[in-house]
């Protein structure tokens, strides 16, 4: 046998050793069984599809410090009626080819009764019939898309405040604050910005608020002077971006470069902006404050940042993911550490004890939390404290 | 309109120095470098470092940034990209492209994924003209810009080994004949492109105040057009195009919003490549060779596949798989099988025909929302669907790639990758909204929605995809197509109209990725633009190139093991991509004509 022939085959060797440790696999693992026993002591797994690396790794590393954090803490409170609690990663890149493989990989691990995630719409989404077939408990804590509840089944649950909801209540404020006309830039995004702008612009049509001009903005662009000369080239009282903290950051650098002062309102996440310079006497509505004098906030931040010293703030993505985990653990008391006791168990619970919220109940009815609030923040000095203008 | 003309200016400057430094590698190297994006989100993370982190005074911080990403430049030409330049191009391209994946997660597990604030090293905002603010930053930006230029045309006009670098790039051979060290010349360029993308990063962050790892993509992509419109190579041309880019970019975006800014820059490349075939600068060679093709068949070295393989092969993935296999490895399964079937299709054009279209994403999409909204607006049931899915993306993007055909070489890549994300662009415009709850294949009422069912689906489609592949591999159409590709120039002087047969062979791939596009869509009952990203066309690319470029069956092998692997390497998310990135390098290093290869 020649060289290169001996070559080849052997590269023949290595795939088909690969393609059978990937049929393999299906010999060992057996089909999902959604009634896990509750042995005594045993361990309670909640699986979490987030993006690790890629694009949105920020986000899944967030959350993973906050769910560590609340593990952490529940467990060493006894975890659920003595049943200690872990969480299973994997890592779906956000990005729906994965997320979908690992929702199946869920389903079929029949220790894991809840699911957390995804983190975008676009991941969650098509991953939420596999979770519906496999009878598990999807939740999509960060998912303020309405549409994933909406049209999700009983077995899609979120504790996220839509994004319809929090843009009505902006456009509320904004109007409130003697606003009447605005500017707008919104996130070229179909499973979010787009819709977000659709629920702002119907309540400002509504209320009478003016919108001067709309521009839609792509999130990775990153210069976004062009189309901010346009959007305030009618002068607005104000300026509203509705999209998230790196591009909110850019994007009012840039607003107050090309010589525009008046107040900005928006971009979620805004801890990724507070340490932009031009950012200070931004207004954004919260749903989490660091700052809040709130003891079960404080706590939270303090535990956050004695575990974690190097993160410089703790945002509503971390409150988010402890919140979930929490909610998670309430609703497996009350229901019991099965599938099906989770389930039930997001239908009975009330009150839990909330970082965001202050205490989550959910509408049966969405399977959101009922009534969410927001309360205006302002940037002030680098930090955002509760505003009462 | 001032104010436009100046934001158009300092982001013509960013793309500017990322376009000479994109220029420089292929001038020398015939390389089309990926790596050269990381390095700017490398650079500004740097930076950040620096100054924020260790409160190193930004002046020191410049030059040690500088030679960091210039060091490792040389290590990556030294260690990957050359020994594989020397003889095949597009391997080269293939794992810069690893590199780059490599670099952005090393860098992201360094410095954490989390956005951060560039500091202000110098006052921004203290000039005005018009309604414009300025700073001394932007001037001095624009200052180093000038010098390096300045220096950098001195340097290859009157240096030696400028001159050297000049020689290399207009003949490699020719210059190793007179006693040129091409070796070293080509490690200088890098080297020397590097540090011009780490200075393009640290500027870009002062620019626009905010950095993450992964922020060099996009800049380096618009670097990357411009290059390619000023023309390979050409470093004038590099300055020219990233200038009027980003005017031209700059005016766009005030007249049509940023929601256009891609389609807007991808319509000003494909306008200027079909005025002018080799960018703005460039040079049309009279004879060119697509980068695919001549030489790359007879490098491979043929993997003889016994008979009884075939029938193996059906049985283990029609029924042994479907039969044994558990849900978990079925979803993976049908992940493998839609992309083996959107591969398998564009084998015909990036072996055959000898295009590498870049933009495969673009008629994936155009199937998923065909079928995807005839089936939810017009109730078509989606045994129909999918076919009409299908042609909708043949005929959609045949007559949108028309234009494109003339283009010759590397442009050709670069134009139909641009068509891919302005195709995506223009969806995004026109169908603004996610669409949701896309139906899933049902028979008589009752729904195909179980793992099994879409596994069993998809595999019939992949069957009958490979045989149709087949059936045109052995037609009198496939060895005309064939004969493009193998070399265009004999094809022309036999009376071939090469042209036409690239863009059916584009038709038939475009069809079998909008067969592709509207299974997903079907299986994932939940479509968004999103979803269709440049990854997704350069998954195809890799899918492709790593089976055997021309070979449908080799679309498969590749598909099981880009899509397989990744799921493999689970067991390490943190390491996963970077992992992933070493196994394509070495695959890649070791079977450069791909894994099966033919030289028929």
């Amino acid at each position: 046998m020649s060289r290169p022939q001996r070559r080849a085959l052997l590269a023949t060797a290595v795939i088909a050793a690969a393609a059978l440790a990937l049929t393999g696999c299906s010999l060992s693992a057996s089909a999902g069984d959604s009634s896990a026993s509750a042995k005594d002591g045993s361990t309670v797994y909640f699986g979490v599809s987030a993006a690790i690396t890629g694009q949105y790794a920020q986000y899944g590393q967030q959350f993973k410090e906050a769910f560590d954090l609340a593990v952490e803490q529940v467990n060493k409170d006894g975890g659920i009626d003595g049943h200690p609690v872990a969480l299973k990663y994997e890592d779906s890149q956000s990005d729906p080819k994965q997320s979908v493989t690992v929702a199946q990989k869920f389903v079929n691990d029949s220790d894991v009764v809840l699911v957390f995630g995804d983190y975008s719409s676009a991941a969650s989404i098509p991953a939420s019939p596999i979770y519906t077939a496999g009878k598990l408990v999807q939740y999509g804590f960060n998912n303020s898309n309405p549409d994933f509840t909406a049209k999700g089944t009983e077995y899609q649950w979120s504790t996220s405040i839509t994004t319809s909801a929090s843009y009505e209540w902006t456009a509320d404020y904004v109007k409130k604050q003697g606003v009447d006309t605005v500017g707008v830039s919104y996130l070229n995004t179909s499973d979010w910005g787009v819709p977000a702008f659709a629920a702002f612009k119907a309540e400002a049509d509504k209320i009478g608020l003016k919108i001067t001009d709309a521009e839609a903005v792509d999130p990775t662009s990153d210069d976004y002077r062009p189309s901010l000369t346009k959007a305030v080239a009618a002068k607005p009282d104000a300026f509203v971006h509705i999209g998230y903290g790196p591009d909110a950051a850019k994007l009012v650098t840039q607003l107050r470069a090309i010589g525009y002062d008046g107040t900005f309102y928006g971009g979620q996440d805004e801890q990724s902006f507070d340490g932009t310079p031009d950012a200070e006497g931004s207004i954004v509505g919260a749903q989490f404050i660091e700052t809040s004098t709130d003891p079960a906030v404080s706590s939270f931040v303090k535990a956050f940042k004695k575990k974690y010293p190097d993160e410089a703030d703790v945002t509503g993505f971390e409150a988010g993911a402890y919140d979930a985990l929490n909610v998670a653990v309430a609703a497996a008391k009350a229901g019991g550490i099965t599938r099906d006791g989770i389930l039930k168990g997001f239908t009975a619970v009330k009150d839990v004890p909330s970082v965001v919220y202050g205490k989550i109940t959910f509408d049966p009815e969405t399977r959101r939390v009922a009534d969410p609030q927001l309360t205006p923040t302002i940037l002030k000095g680098g930090k955002w404290v509760e505003y009462k203008g | 309109m001032f104010d436009t003309l100046i934001a158009g200016l300092l982001r013509g400057n960013v793309y500017a120095l990322g376009a000479v430094g994109i220029s420089l590698v292929f001038g020398v190297m015939n390389v089309v470098n990926f790596a050269q994006f990381s390095f700017f989100g490398l650079g500004a993370m740097l930076a950040w470092f620096f100054v924020v982190k260790l409160g190193v005074s930004f002046w020191i911080a410049l030059p040690a940034v500088l030679v960091i990403c210039a060091a490792l430049g040389l290590l990556i030409n030294v260690s990957v990209v050359r020994p594989l330049a020397r003889y095949l191009p597009l391997a080269a391209m293939l794992s810069t492209y690893a590199v780059a994946q490599i670099l952005d997660n090393v860098s992201q597990l360094a410095f954490t994924a989390q956005f951060q604030t560039f500091p202000a090293v110098l006052p921004t905002s203290n000039f005005q003209i018009g309604n414009m603010r300025f700073g001394t930053s932007d001037v001095v930006m624009l200052g180093i810009t000038a010098a390096v230029m300045v220096s950098m045309s001195l340097f290859l006009k009157f240096g030696k080994t400028g001159r050297a670098i000049r020689a290399t790039a207009q003949d490699q051979e020719a210059a190793l004949q007179v006693g040129i060290p091409v070796g070293t010349v080509q490690n200088l360029s890098f080297l020397i492109a590097s540090a011009l993308g780490g200075l393009a990063g640290i500027f870009f962050s002062l620019y626009i105040g905010v950095v993450s790892p992964t922020s060099g993509l996009n800049i380096g992509m618009t670097a990357f057009v411009a290059a390619t419109l000023g023309g390979l190579g050409s470093l004038v041309g590099a300055v020219i195009g990233g200038f009027v880019l980003g005017i031209l970019e700059a005016f766009g975006i005030y007249l049509f919003g940023d929601a256009a800014r891609q389609i807007l820059v991808f319509v000003i490349l494909i306008v200027v490549l079909i005025v002018r075939p080799g960018g703005l600068l460039g040079k049309v060679p009279l004879i060119s060779s697509e980068p695919l093709t001549g030489t790359f068949l007879g490098k491979g070295r043929p993997l003889r596949i016994p008979r009884w393989v075939w029938p193996a092969a059906f049985v283990v993935g029609g029924v042994l798989v479907p039969v044994f296999a558990d849900s978990y490895v079925l979803t993976t399964g049908t992940q493998v099988l839609i992309y083996a079937i959107i591969a398998a299709g564009f084998t015909v054009t990036a072996g055959q025909a000898g295009v590498i279209a870049l933009g495969q994403a673009g008629p994936i999409a155009i199937g998923a929302y065909t079928s995807a909204i005839i089936s939810v607006y017009l109730h078509v049931p989606f045994w129909a669907a999918l076919p009409i899915a299908g042609l909708a993306a043949a005929v959609i993007a045949s007559i949108l790639a028309s234009p494109i055909w003339g283009v010759k070489g590397h442009y050709i890549s670069i134009a139909t990758l641009g068509l891919g994300i302005a195709i995506v662009a223009a969806i995004q415009l026109i169908v603004p909204q996610a669409i949701y709850d896309i139906p899933v294949p049902s028979i008589g009422g009752i729904a195909l929605n179980t793992p099994l069912a879409y596994y069993v689906i998809d595999f019939v489609v992949l069957a009958i995809t490979l045989l149709v592949m087949w059936r045109i591999r052995r037609s009198h159409l496939g060895k005309v197509i064939s004969s493009v590709g193998s070399d265009e120039v004999a094809a022309l002087a036999s009376g071939v109209r090469v042209r036409d047969y690239k863009a059916l062979a584009f038709a038939v791939s475009a069809f079998f990725a909008g067969i592709g596009g509207s299974l997903l869509a079907h299986q994932y009952t939940y479509i968004d633009t999103t979803i269709f990203t440049m990854m997704m066309s350069l998954l195809v690319v890799t899918i492709v190139i790593l089976g055997g470029v021309s070979l449908p069956y080799g679309a498969v092998v590749g598909s099981i093991i880009l899509i397989g692997a990744m799921e493999l390497l689970r067991f390490t998310p943190e390491w996963r991509i970077i992992v992933y990135g070493l196994v394509l390098i070495l695959v890649v290093r070791f079977r450069p004509g791909g894994i099966l290869v033919r030289n028929s």
